[in-house]
């Protein structure tokens, strides 16, 4: 894991962000919003994640979303019950949601900790997760408003 | 006697000259033994050939014996050998050099399978048959006697540790080898098509396997970019709860890549056991044999599979 490097060290990034969470950029894409992951995410982060995307669905009037935890080296059981929640909040919101990118060894260590995302569909990377969007919405990336 | 060569068996099995005389240290074989042993040399040259005689005609008199020493050519080697053997007890040098051939012998007898308990029984016998010729020899002062069967004594102790030493060590690495082997053929996984893996499992599946074997899989899913994975366990002989929860989470593992894994080649037997034991493997997708799991899983990669016209005709005469 190249990532391991360029990540800040941990004590930088957990006690003061505490008041100021972190916004993980949410990129929209025809029909469809893209929450790229950038660093390892605190508590907080990740409910602000979920306040930001669930909020957003509905403002953008988006068919489908993409999470993309591709640099996370680490999912614990608080944070696989927020994402979870969170696949379930957008399909109440009347959207498709995907789980991209969970790494070999983090998809390895979450079985063992019989963490298993239960309900939530998820994809190798962002392109599977579009295409799989792109089946479930029927229409094309094309048509987006 | 730094000049034993790397590779030789003392330094394999790491015996070093501390430990030697930590050895030695403990059995309390010191230099006065040494003296000892050295006075017996000639003695010992004298009745050599007439107490390996001896231990031979008993070691024939047993089924076990016999079966080892059935060319007459090999008797005569092993004789020659083990008086060598024999002189070098009372050869007054027992340093390395001493060891390594110590170290030699208990191979060779491991090599050609001698049982530990022929070997063991062949120091009793040279003991007794030592401890009567020492008073023989010495029937004045039999305590001098006892004092120089006593030095034998810890000698052969020494060398009988070694003995078993290399049995264990021969058979350990025996042991390495082997769960080496089972783990290099523990993994195959093979691209069948694009996005499609296929991964027969032989052979049993404890949970050091198993973590590695998904491991490697979940490395193969990212790699190869599989989207169907065709896990066959023809070739694994017991399923049990165990091994079906290695399954499902090597199944649930790969889900979460965004991988479908499909289980095929469970007997009947399996399927009989895993329902008895009450293993829940809804979660996990199960096929007949692999020709049906791969036809399912080149149907979820959305191929069809078709004869070219040609080749109908020829079938349909018609």
């Amino acid at each position: 894991m190249n990532s391991r490097a360029r990540r800040p060290p941990k004590n930088a990034m957990t006690p003061p962000d505490k008041s100021d969470p972190m916004h993980v950029p949410i990129l929209k894409q025809g029909p469809y919003l893209i929450a790229s992951i950038q660093s390892a995410l605190t508590d907080s982060d990740l409910f602000q994640l979920r306040d930001d995307l669930v909020e957003r669905v509905g403002r953008a009037r988006s068919r489908g979303v993409i999470i993309d935890v591709t640099v996370l080296e680490v999912m614990d059981s608080f944070a696989c019950r927020v994402l979870r929640d969170l696949v379930n909040m957008i399909k109440l919101r009347g959207a498709e949601a995907v789980i991209v990118g969970i790494q070999p060894e983090v998809a390895f260590a979450m079985v063992q900790l019989g963490l298993s995302l239960e309900g939530a569909v998820t994809a190798l990377d962002l392109e599977e997760g579009l295409a799989y969007l792109d089946r479930q919405v029927g229409g094309g990336r094309g048509r987006g408003r | 006697m730094a000049e034993l060569p790397d590779r030789s068996l003392t330094h394999k099995m790491g015996l070093t000259r501390e430990e030697i005389t930590r050895r030695k240290e403990f059995l309390e074989l010191d230099d006065k033994d040494v003296e000892r042993l050295r006075g017996l040399h000639d003695l010992a040259g004298q009745y050599a050939n007439a107490v390996i005689e001896e231990f031979y005609n008993h070691l024939l008199g047993f089924r076990e014996g016999r079966e080892f020493f059935r060319d007459a050519a090999v008797l005569e080697r092993v004789k020659v050998a083990q008086k060598k053997y024999f002189l070098e007890l009372t050869g007054g040098s027992y340093g390395e050099s001493y060891v390594e051939s110590r170290l030699q012998i208990g191979l060779a007898h491991e090599r050609i399978n001698l049982p530990i308990q022929l070997y063991l029984g062949m120091y009793n016998f040279y003991l007794r048959a030592i401890a009567s010729r020492f008073l023989d020899a010495q029937k004045a002062k039999p305590a001098e006697a006892f004092q120089n069967f006593l030095s034998v004594l810890k000698l052969v102790f020494f060398d009988m540790g070694l003995a078993i030493e290399t049995y264990i060590h021969e058979r350990e690495s025996t042991i390495v080898t082997q769960q080496e082997a089972i783990r290099e053929l523990s993994t195959p996984v093979l691209r069948l098509r694009d996005r499609l893996l296929i991964m027969p499992i032989i052979g049993v599946i404890d949970s050091h396997r198993a973590s590695q074997l998904t491991q490697h899989l979940l490395q193969r899913i990212r790699t190869d970019r599989a989207k169907v994975v065709v896990m066959d366990i023809t070739g694994v002989p017991t399923v049990d709860s165990a091994v079906a929860n290695h399954l499902s989470q090597a199944v649930q593992a790969s889900r979460l890549m965004g991988a479908t894994v499909i289980v095929t080649g469970l007997s009947a037997e399996v399927a009989q056991t895993l329902v008895r034991l009450g293993v829940d493997l809804t979660k996990v997708r199960t096929v007949g044999d692999l020709q049906e799991g791969i036809e399912e899983a080149e149907q979820l990669l959305g191929y069809e599979l078709a004869r070219p016209p040609a080749a109908e005709k020829r079938d349909d005469p018609a």
